[in-house]
């Protein structure tokens, strides 16, 4: 049975009619109009429990608002959602226990006290044994490295700091799901990779159902097999990463380094660039093979390095933002 | 779950509003200092107003004196506002992490608030100290100082689900300042904090009177200064319980519709 699904889950948000300028600010005050918005529009979905999906979009696309949906502190206009067995609108107080949530850009750490404070509130609030608690925090404070800051005022703690404390104080009482709403956004190179480390390490040791909403690709590739898009309040894929790069990754480029910088003309392949004496070929593999064409390269010319570069999952991305989302997209136009 | 286990989540909140407002060491004795000085302020004020009439309303010197440093002490307490925080979630959207935790988010704001209250609570010994250096305070019978404290308590929880309705009108309107500064000036004024009620002419002492704010200062203040006759403390008990069933009331109505106003609106 899955952990979490939601069938034709829709919310329209309702706001009063805005008119521009001062005369325009008393005429909303007196307007009765509405405008609506629809932020989802009809997303179904179904997750396994140990699943860890990267849930994407452009901003403004609705994956808030969904998120919102699934912790129980919005109620969806029409539609289903049901989370751990829970309607977590229905239950928001029993949903909350079985859900951690890590938010990037704000903190649930209280601030002025020390870090150690926020989690003997934290178990409190979901009455944590005494004894889970201790296992919890010595694995957390060892994972992530938190021996040194466990004791010092929140406010005085770098932001990669804070982020580990912030997600110790979401994983302390054993949540079954985790949110995750750009949780590495501001964070140095290393920062990031523990985090995501500790996010890989959860999922697979605890069996934690990760949903992680983020705009660092780079996140959602390291940490996710399956990946849902959304757009404009609809989800536009469901799938997994390999399966839209095999769709959308019709092409490769063949990156050149020559002795000495001079033109390069293959049939079958397209240039792409040319800078110094490294040359960019652009061929489709289902035509060319790459040791085929490496080979009629080496003939041709005098070469120090090959390496083919695959399409990253960003541009593939970006390319459904601009385009829509099709199953056998057209030819790629040249970048 | 066990009623402990329960309420442990409530104890706690207001044991770290403690500590977080034990952080704050300028602003505490800053508060003990400003109140040192107003007290000076009001006996000055008081003295040289009695010379001129002995005592209007019937209250003495020593009384007025007593009554206006009591007050102020009373304050310390009283203008502890724990619900502001509502104001201050809303704003700055983090009233959503906090509905996405297995708590009653009201009784939230009440711990909490009890927790800083319950720190204002030590900076009134050192304020008392202090002010017994400036002026004299009497100090009532016993079961005149019991029902002031039942009366004090009361007239907290009345002020408690006031502050709770003002910020809870920032589901509405965002901003509250305005309004919060009217009906604070209204109940300091109004309530008897400031000035007796005794001493409002006519009508507007009768206005006062049967306003809720009197339940908050008044009350107890009269209770204690010995102007509220025995005879009558169990009416003025019920007055106060009145205005704070009338309060918790709209405060449970209020929160309803602001709750679901969340949950339709996503805060």
């Amino acid at each position: 049975m899955p952990i979490i699904q939601t069938r034709e889950l829709r919310k329209v948000f309702r706001a009063v009619k805005r008119y521009p300028g001062a005369i325009g600010a008393l005429r909303t005050l007196l307007s009765r109009e509405h405008v609506d918005r629809v932020a989802v529009e009809g997303v179904t979905m179904s997750l396994e429990a140990g699943e860890l999906v990267g849930y994407i979009g452009p901003n403004g696309a609705g994956k808030s608002t969904t998120i919102k949906m699934l912790t129980g502190i919005l109620v969806p206009t029409s539609g289903e959602v049901v989370v751990a067995g829970l309607v977590p609108y229905r239950e928001r107080k029993r949903n909350a226990r079985n859900i951690g949530v890590v938010f990037g850009q704000r903190s649930q750490l209280y601030w002025d006290l020390p870090l150690i404070e926020s989690f003997e509130l934290l178990r409190a609030i979901y009455n944590v044994p005494r004894a889970r608690y201790k296992h919890n925090m010595a694995r957390f404070t060892e994972m992530l490295e938190m021996g040194d800051f466990l004791s010092t005022p929140v406010r005085q703690l770098s932001l990669g700091q804070r982020m580990r404390g912030d997600f110790a104080a979401a994983m302390l009482h054993d949540p079954q799901i985790l949110y995750l709403d750009e949780p590495t956004i501001g964070l140095d190179v290393v920062a990031k990779e523990a985090i995501r480390t500790f996010i890989a390490r959860e999922n697979a040791e605890r069996g934690t159902t990760v949903i992680l909403t983020t705009h660092d690709l780079i996140d959602v590739e390291r940490l996710c097999r399956r990946i849902l898009l959304i757009d404009h309040g609809r989800l536009v894929y469901d799938g997994e990463i390999e399966t839209l790069k095999e769709q959308y990754g019709t092409h490769r480029t063949l990156v050149v380094q020559l002795t000495e910088p001079q033109d390069v003309s293959i049939d079958g392949t397209e240039l792409v660039s040319r800078e110094g004496n490294v040359v960019r070929l652009r061929f489709d593999r289902r035509e060319t093979s790459a040791d085929q064409l490496i080979r009629r390269v080496a003939e041709k010319y005098s070469i120090t390095d090959v390496s083919i570069e695959e399409p990253e999952l960003e541009s593939i991305i970006r390319r459904i933002y601009l385009e829509g989302y099709e199953a056998s997209p057209p030819e790629e136009p040249v970048a | 779950m066990t009623p402990a286990e329960r309420v442990e989540p409530y104890v706690e909140f207001a044991r770290k509003a403690f500590s977080r407002e034990a952080t704050y060491r300028f602003e505490v004795i800053s508060a003990i200092g400003s109140l040192v000085l107003r007290v000076y302020l009001l006996r000055s004020v008081w003295t040289a107003l009695y010379a001129q009439n002995a005592a209007p309303a019937g209250i003495p010197l020593h009384a007025m004196v007593t009554y206006a440093t009591v007050a102020l002490l009373m304050s310390l307490i009283l203008e502890v506002d724990g619900t502001r925080a509502i104001r201050e979630k809303i704003r700055e959207g983090t009233i959503a992490t906090d509905l996405m935790k297995p708590i009653n988010l009201p009784l939230y704001f009440f711990s909490d608030g009890l927790g800083m209250t319950l720190f204002a609570a030590f900076t009134v010994v050192p304020s008392l100290l202090l002010a017994l250096l400036l002026v004299h305070v009497d100090v009532p019978s016993p079961d005149a100082l019991a029902a002031f404290a039942v009366a004090f308590v009361l007239g907290y929880l009345v002020n408690f689900f006031l502050n709770f309705l003002m910020n809870v009108i920032a589901f509405w309107t965002l901003e509250t300042f305005a309004i919060q500064l009217m009906v604070r000036w209204a109940s300091d004024l109004l309530g008897g904090q400031i000035l007796p009620l005794a001493f409002f002419p006519g009508i507007l002492g009768q206005i006062a009177q049967s306003l809720p704010f009197a339940a908050i200062y008044s009350t107890p203040l009269q209770i204690y200064i010995g102007t509220l006759p025995r005879s009558q403390w169990a009416a003025a008990f019920e007055a106060q319980v009145m205005w704070l069933g009338v309060f918790a009331l709209c405060s449970y109505l209020i929160w309803r519709l602001a709750a679901r106003r969340v949950v339709v609106q996503g805060g």
